[in-house]
């Protein structure tokens, strides 16, 4: 059984594959659990059944789809263990769908929300701490920073989730609100926060008061006064398409050089 | 530079890409990552990490939430890189030419991204309809096509647009008047400061930890 986990943990980085408007991660799920039904149903008549249980509607975020996956599972087994069809079967579906939508929302607002920006924000401090004060021939480090930090929390729990999910079954959605999934969210976003200050304090001191670079007015004003601007104006307008206020800046910039400043 | 084949550039992109919703989910596809990346193999890492971290910043929002689809943030990074690293090594105003140059590909993307999403309907039903009929090897078939003409649709898009768009961008900007490319040189670092107020535009809500409210 343990090949059979094995081989679902390295299907489950295809639950997207066949994305699709109409069942969103439908096949995704199918594939990653067909092993499992193979392994548990032998007579193919009756896999087929289970097969096709699980061809309709199913989207949730794909990781946490893997809790989702090992409690279906689970069921399947269940069911695969009574023969007489007048027993009380578990409905895979409604168990699905109930939990997808949850689950759903705390993997967007962990890794999408949480963890993905922090690890941006920090390969982003060292990009401008590389742009002067640190020597640049090691800036390569940069991106394997965000790699190595983003991907040494996201692939053992996608492993967790799995493994956990098959030992505990129905208990795991009692045990994820206790993960304080919500505390380490928080402490994530306050220090990515706290970074991406650092980081802008050290751009506004290598750029902003140096007369190296460029000079946005004349060089009686130092360009931390622009920065200054842009930066609010940036916050107060941050509701507008960001390729909006993208063309905008550059446009800006474009205008001012016209006009000679 | 480390390769010179715009082929290999455009596989390399193409498996990039593949990760924003087809395989794995491993952040390769984000600017932060990828735009460095092309920026050394294209031996000017410096440029693609600027463009990665404007990128990375400014589109900070554009989450693939639910059935949304956003702009493919990772083809502005690779398309810009590429041609800011291929034609103009290290000068700041034609990495900022080519990401201008670079945006309204990605939307082109978008729309193409879309467009699989909607032929994976009918490999979707194919699979369907061969487990109805006894034929489960279907389901590593169909997962398999649909990755491999994910990975065939982004390969095609950055082959053209990376050669075609390429000798556009790069006969353009030798065309810009000297004002354009003093304002491109301005952008090049007024841009991050316009990243850095979309971050705290869309984290201005944060909670500080230990503190209840």
């Amino acid at each position: 059984m343990f090949k059979v986990y094995g081989k679902m943990f390295l299907k489950t980085f295809f639950i997207q594959s066949l994305w699709n408007f109409e069942r969103l991660q439908n096949i995704g799920f199918l594939f990653v659990l067909k092993p499992f039904l193979d392994k548990v149903y032998l007579n193919p008549d009756r896999r087929k059944e289970a097969l096709m249980r699980h061809t309709g509607f199913f989207n949730t975020h794909p990781y946490m789809a893997n809790i989702i996956i090992a409690i279906t599972a689970n069921a399947e087994k269940e069911i695969a263990a009574k023969e007489a069809a007048a027993e009380k079967l578990p409905d895979t579906n409604f168990i699905k769908s109930v939990m997808a939508g949850p689950l759903a929302a705390i993997g967007d607002s962990f890794f999408w929300g949480t963890l993905r920006p922090f690890t941006a924000f920090l390969s982003i401090f060292f990009v401008i701490l590389f742009s002067k004060v640190l020597d640049p021939s090691y800036s390569w480090i940069v991106p394997f920073i965000f790699l190595f930090t983003y991907n040494c929390v996201h692939i053992p729990a996608r492993y967790w989730f799995l493994s956990i999910s098959f030992k505990l079954d129905k208990e795991m959605l009692a045990v994820v609100p206790k993960l304080e999934i919500k505390f380490l969210g928080d402490m994530a976003r306050y220090t990515g926060f706290l970074l991406v200050i650092a980081s802008l304090v050290f751009y506004f001191k290598i750029f902003g008061f140096s007369a190296v670079h460029t000079n946005f007015l004349t060089p009686a004003i130092p360009d931390a006064f622009v920065f200054g601007i842009v930066l609010v104006v940036s916050i107060i307008f941050g509701r507008m398409s960001a390729t909006f206020m993208f063309y905008s800046v550059v446009l800006l910039c474009v205008l001012m050089s016209y006009l000679g400043l | 530079m480390i390769i010179e084949s715009t082929v290999i550039f455009a596989i390399i992109a193409a498996l990039c890409s593949a990760d924003v919703t087809a395989f794995g989910q491993f952040m390769i596809c984000r600017p932060i990552f990828c735009a460095p990346l092309f920026g050394y193999l294209m031996g000017d890492i410096n440029t693609g990490l600027w463009i990665g971290m404007i990128v990375e910043m400014v589109w900070i929002n554009a989450i693939p939430l639910g059935t949304a689809v956003p702009i493919d943030i990772a083809s502005i990074s690779i398309n810009a890189t590429f041609w800011a690293c291929k034609y103009y090594p290290s000068i700041h105003e034609a990495a900022i030419c080519a990401l201008l140059f670079s945006i309204p590909f990605a939307y082109f993307y978008k729309e193409i991204d879309i467009n699989g999403r909607n032929l994976n309907i009918g490999i979707m039903r194919w699979v369907e309809k061969g487990i109805r009929e006894g034929k489960e090897h279907r389901i590593n078939t169909g997962i398999f096509v649909s990755l491999f003409l994910f990975i065939l649709r982004a390969f095609v898009f950055y082959l053209i647009v990376m050669f075609l768009g390429g000798v556009i961008f790069q006969l353009i900007y030798l065309q810009m008047p000297a004002f354009v490319i003093a304002g491109l040189k301005k952008a090049w670092y007024l841009l991050p400061i316009l990243g850095f107020g979309s971050v705290i535009y869309n984290f201005k809500n944060i909670r500080i930890p230990f503190i209840k409210r």
